[in-house]
């Protein structure tokens, strides 16, 4: 077992090195330098004296290796735009986003296994076509659309919901207040990750279905319930584990645009401000942290997986 | 003997082509999606000939109007023609989703394909990259390309593609993998073929029907993507319309006239809607045994 997590330990660290690799170069390949510092008014003497204190005047590679010295001990750089360490301004916005994700996978793996256990129960049959067709649709709306439109319908229409922000003026100690920003960002979000749920639980469930142990307990006499519960389900979990550690991307990608929908003031909107202002230590510092979090994840799941499956311990 | 052998191969082909016909015709709801995609392209490739409107040209006078006979889908904060702008938008939406998919696939093949067949280091090396690029959020590796490369229309379409190379290299990875220790592989091989020309000629065909389905899904998430980074507006700048960043206009005037913001988003999602449903009646026809 500990063989085991080692390995997968060494491995996402590797990972992440590439990560931070291919996210630093591809960021100074850039053609032409920060849009601030190329404030055409000041003298040349000026921009170089300030290309020097943010280190763009030492090569690439110096470069790269002063950045990974910082980061590995927390220190991301500073921001261009805003001139705050870019770590600070991480930590201020992580927490919604985080809030946020976890909201919209709770949402997505409930709704999504619930429904994937029934379309799989009745293949073929108007239950499956149900929810295949919400499956279909949840992949082919765009999401920032359909936030547009639910708060075009909840919060201008019929005023049940805000439209915007984390939290209303005045109000930030108000959980029930906080839920009420939360449900409508959280909902579109989910909508949007329901069909990979729901596609993987659809399939693992219909593939225990035909194996041995559960025409076993059929013939041992097993309640279908029972069958479902202790036998179907426990095996066909592992695929779903496995795919909600894949869903961390997507659930990250979707709340870049989300974010941006609602006002919400999360890390996806500070990447969006930095694209927007060429604030490359803030971009580089987010990326870096979208790519911990889903290597940091699908460690957890594999850890998930050698709990729930004891033969994987043993691989 | 010979004369059997070619008689049965003579009749095969035809079988095989009416087999795949009488397939694809057991389709209704793919059937339906390729109509209303080809209805679309024939209105965004032949419309903007036929338009009354100009999409660019704004009029201070009538601007926000609802829907008329006039003006088909009313006019937006600027005077404009919805519809007018609708249609080249979704010029530029579709061709930006068709290319960079193309993009994505190439690259997805010759990375794929490469690590699959060579196996050994370079398998390891590519498939390294490829999980380095799946490791990143897409977005978030999107923003940093467009970032650093800007948003010029040829380079939103490679920074889409490059969002979408990497599942295709897994897939097409595995598959090549499959078929490299395949029969007639090995058989051409000794008749002196090089590695290209198996990879190229032989194994390639027989991964084409996934890869197909793959693509046509792909498209699907090409116009979403890119609807996405110009609503965000990263991706294609105005004056030039995009369905994407028509739904940026739209969104500050939510309160005055929503409904600029339910057509954009509606031929988004009937144009992916359609991709997702002809890819999965694709993946029926073509390769009836997975799932």
């Amino acid at each position: 077992m500990t063989q085991y997590l080692v390995r997968r330990l060494g491995q996402g660290v590797v990972v992440l090195f590439l990560v931070s690799l291919l996210t630093f170069f591809l960021i100074n390949l850039a053609p032409g330098g920060p849009s601030s510092l190329l404030d055409m008014s000041t003298t040349v003497a000026e921009r170089n004296a300030r290309y020097a204190l943010y280190g763009l005047d030492r090569p690439v590679h110096e470069r790269y290796v002063t950045w990974l010295a910082g980061a590995v001990r927390g220190d991301l750089g500073t921001s261009i735009n805003q001139g705050l360490p870019v770590s600070r301004l991480l930590m201020q916005r992580l927490g919604a986003t985080v809030v946020l994700a976890l909201s919209a996978l709770v949402l997505a793996a409930g709704l999504g296994v619930l429904l994937g256990i029934v379309a799989a129960l009745n293949p073929n049959r108007w239950p499956d076509h149900l929810v295949s067709t919400v499956a279909t649709l949840g992949m082919s709306v765009p999401n920032f659309w359909l936030g547009i439109i639910a708060i075009i319908v909840f919060a201008v229409e019929l005023r049940w919901l805000p439209a915007s922000g984390i939290v209303s003026i005045g109000r930030s100690a108000d959980i029930v207040d906080r839920i009420r920003h939360l449900v409508l960002p959280a909902s579109v979000l989910a909508f949007g990750l329901m069909p990979n749920v729901i596609r993987v639980t659809r399939s693992a469930v219909l593939e225990t279905k035909t194996t041995d142990y559960v025409r076993t307990a059929r013939s041992k006499g097993l309640p279908d319930g029972k069958v479902v519960r202790k036998h179907m389900l426990r095996n066909a979990f592992v695929p779903i584990t496995a795919m909600l550690g894949l869903i961390t991307t997507v659930l990250f990608s979707g709340s870049v645009v989300i974010e941006s929908v609602f006002g919400y003031a999360g890390i996806g909107r500070l990447a969006i401000e930095a694209a927007n202002g060429r604030d490359y230590p803030v971009i580089l510092g987010v990326t870096m942290l979208a790519g911990l979090v889903v290597v940091v994840v699908n460690l957890l799941v594999d850890l998930l997986y050698a709990v729930i499956d004891p033969r994987i311990r043993h691989v | 003997m010979s004369e059997v052998v070619i008689t049965a191969a003579a009749s095969a082909a035809p079988r095989r082509r009416s087999r795949f016909l009488a397939r694809a015709l057991r389709q209704p709801l793919g059937l339906a999606a390729l109509t209303v995609l080809v209805l679309l392209v024939l209105l965004v490739v032949v419309g903007p000939a036929f338009l009354p409107h100009s999409p660019t040209r704004t009029n201070p006078l009538r601007t926000l109007q609802p829907p008329s006979a006039e003006h088909w889908l009313g006019t937006d904060e600027l005077g404009r023609d919805v519809f007018a702008r609708i249609v080249h938008g979704g010029r530029v939406s579709l061709s930006v989703g068709l290319f960079s998919m193309l993009v994505g696939l190439t690259i997805g093949i010759a990375v794929g394909g490469s690590a699959g067949y060579f196996g050994g280091r370079t398998e390891t090396v590519l498939m390294r990259i490829v999980d380095t690029f799946m490791a990143i959020p897409t977005f978030f590796l999107i923003l940093v390309i467009v970032t650093s490369f800007g948003n010029h229309p040829v380079t939103v379409v490679f920074t889409v593609g490059l969002g979408f190379w990497a599942q295709m290299a897994r897939s097409v990875h595995a598959e090549f993998r499959r078929f490299k220790t395949a029969e007639f592989v090995e058989a051409s091989r000794a008749l002196g073929s090089g590695h290209l020309r198996l990879m190229a000629r032989h194994i390639l065909p027989q991964v084409l029907p996934q890869a197909i389905v793959l693509a046509t899904l792909g498209v699907g998430w090409a116009i979403l993507t890119e609807a996405g980074l110009s609503y965000l507006g990263l991706g294609i700048q105005p004056p030039l319309a995009s369905w994407g960043n028509m739904l940026q206009n739209a969104q500050a005037y939510l309160f005055r006239a929503p409904i600029l913001a339910v057509w954009p988003g509606l031929f988004i999602a009937v144009t992916v809607l359609s991709f997702n449903v002809l890819g999965n009646a694709l993946r029926d026809v073509l390769d009836p045994r997975g799932s």
